[in-house]
């Protein structure tokens, strides 16, 4: 454990997949039914020889008559004992490599499928499918063998009760089972009421897992009281609901001792009229007691194993769905993605985009601005070919589609790290490095760039510190330097930064830009962004509009420039000294003479100078 | 530095204090539960009469009344146990519902600096985990090992009762039963509580990985990621074989220890009635009985186990009632509205300190801008200036009233602060807006939404201002999430407002049409707002430029501009022109 290969399950059916898990583990479920039969059927045997050394009449003392059937007892006993270990070992080993199976495919698939998953189904679904459907998996291949194991010892003691007398024989055959079918009736209602406290119970977790992660908020404004009087409120519906489930459950609880307790005195009462008759002998009698008790254990069993079962099915259901999503492609079960060797003498490739008309130069720093940030950042993604519904034929690296690559060579080459990217729990030394080989002075120096040096700081450790999950120890705008850090480490042929320095404050981000410009002189970069400070760094801006690129040149040559398009980009780019609302207006005006071409720009001019005027 | 946990001392009083607290209900959940096993054990007793009346010879109307009498006993039994099931059901309900309320209370007064040093996760953790682990004990745990040791004191009693003699065979299995649960018992609790953590870790992986797929994907972290959930597997893995070993130990252990009591009952038996000192019956009953306790003993055993983990997870519950109260609420009432503070220093860490004896006094009504690199000590300062903990030199005083000695109900009237976390809280928009302001009407909410330009989007909500919002409800955008809080401030109408980097983590789009939101909101107001974009600053009535835990530049944007200092130099090449 765990496998080195999980394999690959079929898809087509709960019950096909868990017959693969089966498969997989033939031998292992062959010995837990064989050993769970054995333990089951020890226990039953007990009661049979308690009476048969009642039998002997005790009163002989402890002569060779009763040691028979004692030494049997106690071997059996003992055997037992140990039969039920080895099934106890035997079950759990079943029930962690069929689960863990399970969870090692889900978790295995997820890496592979991008963001495609969580598009499918809801990522607490996924997560939930993972944490609790694969051990539902594994809970089929711990009843199941007992569920067999139960059904031989039931049938065991129902050959040795008919032989002693087929009217109780066939009491206890049939007696039982209509004891649990009445039995079950009783716990649909309860499992209602049950739902109905674990649904109100959930939703008070959630509050008290809410109101701890906002205790920083309510701190700043007030409003503890009022969630923790929230919290009190649904702790109360939540005892409430528990009060009703207690009442159905005690019920249960109580028709558990008087259905199986009114059958033990039925089994009784005509036994002893048999034992008087002396059709059977006192000791059968106590046996038939014994039985009578011991046959609950099969029935829970088997109640027991309806219910996992069909928890089970509806499991693999889930798991099947995860499983069913995609991989994307770059990184396949044949064609598992290695980062891990580098070429380290690289070539800066150029890289261009038919839809938008954008021409990356090859070893610059390239920046993509545009008015609306989503709108720009969909281009940055469609160069690295991140996420899904991207026209491959149409963007070149050196001339070359992205669909001849194949993703896996894409990923390897061209690097698109997004504004607010994931970070993984870890040492931070581990995390920064994804592509493995990189030394503690690349890591301090790709720090340097990201100005993230009081990262450092705030873990105790320094690069042995730990990232805690979702970094959610650091500050926003230290995640996003921690990130960039990452991403330069990749030290990819091709860097696509979307909005890298959004959560940084401005000398930051000057410093950022300054040091980002110099650590990837000679190699192709392109960066999303409108902020000047970062803007004044790049060697070339792309303007976008409507998906198209509408302007190019140096930052200083768009913003001293007296056309159109510079005086757009000027709008995007000087937030400081525009009004919000008539950069806007000014910006719509702009479009709509670009699309109409009506105006002549006189015309545009006015518009564009009544803007200035309001500055 | 980590959230205090309860030591056994204080974990047993606590326990005990809560005890006593329901000590009525207790006894009379103890009292149904002894009879009702008292009723079970009628079964082998009537069992073992009819053995021996049926070896002398006996009418069927003995046998009949003594099936009657187990008739009887069983629905007495029945009655009995649906009434202790009940209470004990109650009880554990109530006792529990009373512990998680009172650790809620008690973490929502938890000092800010403590909750900030320890880290959410602790808290979530013992919020949901902790919970969740003690319930099961205390809800399920505490009445199963109340019917258990009952059920197994009273077959004791009842075999001694029907012949002493005879029972002293079930002592037989008694030194091997103790020696096997008490190795395991201790080494039980760190052997489960390291399978389980190894079920969090790999969880959270997992977790981590869908919630990163995206990132995985562009990284092409991949064979990481399954490098690091096989990693984990492999730790579940060793975890639970390490309890599987354990308990490899105690079941053979504990099997054998109730065949033995079955043996030794039936030979000393035998030899008993062959010297005319017991009945065969008394022998039968005892021996059933010697059956009949394996199954509640092993439940005791099981929830003995249990009640050590959940103990862990009690211990981490009542321990966080061990912090001390970071504030006293002293006796004067400010009247005005100047927030000064003098020499204000602040340390993380002792000796470390973060600022470094700022002076500064806010004139009322005032913008001013908080500017400086990231560690300056900018949101340090801001969280001083709203009174969120105490600073550890120095003051900050309103109207010459120091904000820790307010309490916190009156502080949030004064003082308020509002940073770049969002949280939408879990319930309606309008239970998210009440939390500044529990008692305004819905027109009041309106108006608050209004004011901050979201009453549009909220009341084309499904179900308006009654709509779920946060996990589980409506997702709102952060944008959005960040206007409801500025409409809290609008219900919670402080003098003064601390908005540090309020809009920093929004995109640059949402981040402009915010700032105009809040404009309205700050109108009539004393502002520091902590901020990176420099537009902000530019509209300020003065700046501060604070760098490493100092205020090096303080004045109006033209004065500081002219000044040719660092803020000039920013300001330049923001400017571009």
């Amino acid at each position: 454990m765990p496998y080195t290969d999980p394999g690959r399950p079929p898809l087509a059916s709960a019950s096909a997949y868990l017959w693969w898990v089966a498969r997989g583990q033939a031998g292992l479920v062959a010995r837990c039914v064989a050993w769970s039969t054995a333990a089951f059927v020890s226990a039953a045997v007990l009661p049979y020889l308690l009476g048969r050394a009642i039998d002997t009449g005790l009163d002989h003392g402890a002569d060779a008559a009763l040691w028979r059937p004692v030494l049997l007892l106690l071997g059996v006993g003992v055997f037992g004992a140990v039969a039920n270990v080895i099934e106890h070992r035997r079950l759990v080993e079943g029930w962690i490599r069929s689960a863990f199976r399970s969870s090692q495919l889900l978790g295995h698939h997820v890496t592979r499928t991008g963001d495609a998953v969580t598009a499918e189904l809801p990522t607490g679904e996924v997560v939930a499918t993972v944490a609790s459907d694969s051990l539902r998996v594994g809970e089929v291949f711990w009843i199941v063998p007992r569920l067999v194991g139960a059904i031989a010892a039931y049938a065991v003691v129902a050959v040795l009760m008919l032989q002693a007398s087929v009217a109780l024989g066939v009491a206890v055959l049939v007696g039982l089972p209509a004891v649990a079918a009445i039995l079950a009736l009783v716990v649909k209602p309860l499992s209602s009421r049950e739902a109905a406290q674990r649904a109100a119970a959930g939703r008070l977790t959630t509050f008290g897992a809410d109101t701890v992660s906002g205790l920083r908020i309510l701190r700043g404004i007030g409003g503890e009281e009022v969630f923790a009087e929230r919290y009190r409120e649904q702790s109360q519906k939540v005892r409430r609901a528990g009060v009703r489930v207690a009442q159905t459950e005690s019920v249960l609880d109580a028709l558990k001792a008087l259905l199986p307790g009114l059958f033990l005195a039925g089994v009784v009462w005509y036994g002893a009229h048999l034992a008087l008759a002396g059709t059977i002998t006192p000791g059968e009698l106590v046996t038939f007691f014994g039985y009578a008790a011991f046959l609950t254990q099969p029935l829970d069993v088997a109640t027991e194993a309806l219910r996992i079962l069909t928890r089970a099915v509806v499991g693999v259901r889930r798991i099947l769905r995860v499983l069913s999503v995609p991989p994307t492609g770059a990184d396949t079960r044949e064609h598992p993605l290695d980062l891990a060797s580098r070429d380290t003498a690289q070539p800066a490739p150029s890289l261009s985009d038919e839809e938008s008309g954008l021409e990356v130069p090859a070893g610059r720093l390239t920046a993509l601005v545009s008015h609306d940030p989503d709108e720009s950042a969909a281009v940055a993604l469609r160069l690295g070919l991140l996420g899904a519904g991207h026209d491959a034929t149409r963007v070149r690296l050196d001339g070359v589609p992205l669909a001849h690559l194949g993703l896996a060579e894409v990923r390897r080459r061209v690097v698109v790290a997004e504004s607010t990217p994931h970070l993984f729990t870890g040492s931070l030394r581990d995390e920064l490095d994804v592509r493995g080989g990189t030394d503690d002075a690349a890591r301090l120096a790709a720090l340097h760039v990201a100005d993230a040096h009081d990262v450092l700081d705030s873990v105790p450790d320094g690069l042995d510190g730990h990232v805690t999950e979702k970094g959610r120890s650091l500050s926003g705008g230290q995640r996003q330097r921690l990130a960039l850090a990452r991403a330069l480490l990749t030290e990819a042929e091709v860097l696509v930064l979307v909005e890298p320095t959004s959560a940084v404050d401005a000398h930051t981000e000057a410093r950022i830009a300054e040091r980002l410009a110099a650590a990837r002189t000679g190699r192709t970069t392109v960066v999303v962004t409108a902020s000047p400070l970062v803007l004044d760094h790049v060697d070339h801006v792309a303007l976008l509009d409507g998906g198209r690129v509408v302007a190019e040149g140096g930052h200083r040559e768009l913003m001293d420039r007296g056309d159109l398009a510079s005086r757009r980009y000027r709008s995007v780019v000087s937030r400081a000294a525009a009004d919000d609302a008539e950069a806007e207006r000014a910006l719509d005006t702009a479009r709509t003479l670009d699309t109409a071409r009506t105006l002549d720009e006189d015309h545009t001019r006015e518009e564009d100078d009544r803007a200035t005027a309001h500055r | 530095m980590r959230l205090p946990i309860a030591d056994p001392t204080m974990l047993r009083e606590h326990t005990a204090a809560l005890l006593r607290r329901h000590g009525r209900a207790l006894a009379l959940v103890l009292v149904l539960h002894v009879l009702a096993a008292l009723a079970g054990l009628a079964g082998p007793w009537l069992l073992g009469r009819i053995v021996d009346a049926v070896g002398s010879g006996t009418t069927t109307g003995f046998v009949d009344r003594a099936a009657l009498w187990l008739v009887g006993a069983v629905i007495a039994q029945t009655i009995l146990i649906r009434y202790a099931q009940r209470s004990s059901r109650i009880l554990g309900e109530t006792v529990f519902a009373e512990l998680r309320e009172e650790f809620v209370t008690t973490v929502t007064r938890l000092p800010l600096s403590v909750v900030e040093r320890a880290g959410t996760g602790d808290l979530v953790g013992r919020t949901t985990n902790d919970i969740d682990r003690a319930q099961h004990s205390v809800r399920f745990g505490v009445p199963r090992i109340l019917v258990t040791s009952a059920t197994v004191a009273l077959t004791l009693v009842a075999a001694l009762v029907i012949d002493w003699r005879v029972s002293l065979g079930l002592l037989v299995g008694v030194p091997t039963l103790v020696a096997t649960t008490r190795w395991y018992l201790r080494r039980a609790t760190p052997a489960y509580l390291r399978e389980s953590a190894a079920y969090a870790t790999l969880n959270g992986t997992i977790s981590e990985s869908v919630e990163g797929a995206r990132t995985i994907d562009a990284l092409g972290l991949g064979r990481r990621r399954r490098d690091r959930i096989d990693d984990d597997q492999r730790e579940a893995f060793a975890a639970e074989s390490a309890t599987l070993n354990l308990r490899t130990v105690l079941f053979p252990g504990v099997d054998v220890s109730f065949v033995l009591p079955i043996v030794a009952v039936l030979l000393w038996g035998a030899y008993l009635v062959q010297a005319g000192l017991t009945t065969v019956g008394a022998v039968t009953t005892i021996a059933v009985y010697a059956l009949q306790i394996r199954h509640p003993i092993g439940e005791l055993i099981y929830w003995l186990d249990e009640i050590q983990v959940g103990a862990t997870s009690l211990a981490r519950i009542v321990g966080v009632r061990s912090v001390e109260p970071d504030r006293t609420v002293g006796p004067d009432r400010p009247a005005g509205e100047q927030v000064d503070a003098r020499d204000l220093r602040y340390a993380y860490r002792e000796g470390h300190d973060v600022l470094h004896g700022i002076d500064l006094s806010l004139r009322v009504g005032e913008r001013l801008a908080v500017v400086g690199p990231s560690g300056a000590g900018k949101s340090t300062l801001g969280r001083m200036l709203a009174g969120i903990h105490p600073p550890t030199g120095g003051t900050v005083t309103v109207d010459g009233v120091r904000l820790v000695d307010l309490p916190l109900e009156d502080l949030r009237g004064h003082v308020a602060l509002v940073t770049q976390e969002h949280h939408v809280f879990v319930g309606t928009l309008a239970e998210n807006l009440r939390l500044a302001d529990p008692d305004a009407d819905e027109a009041q909410l309106r108006h608050a939404l209004a004011s901050v330009d979201a009453l549009d989007w909220a009341e084309s909500l499904p179900d308006g201002l009654a709509t779920e919002v946060g996990s589980g409800g409506v997702t709102l955008t952060p944008g959005q999430a960040q206007q409801i809080a500025l409409a809290r401030l609008v219900l919670l109408d402080p003098h003064t407002l601390v908005l540090d980097e309020a809009t920093s983590l929004l995109d640059p789009r949402a981040a402009r049409h915010l700032e105009q939101s809040l404009s309205r909101v700050l109108d009539g107001r004393t502002v520091v707002a902590i901020a990176h974009r420099l537009y902000t600053a530019h509209d300020a009535d003065r700046v501060a430029v604070v760098d490493d835990g100092r205020i090096s530049e303080i004045g109006p944007h033209d004065d500081l501009v002219a000044a040719g200092g660092e803020y000039a130099a920013l300001w330049r090449s923001w400017q571009q022109d």
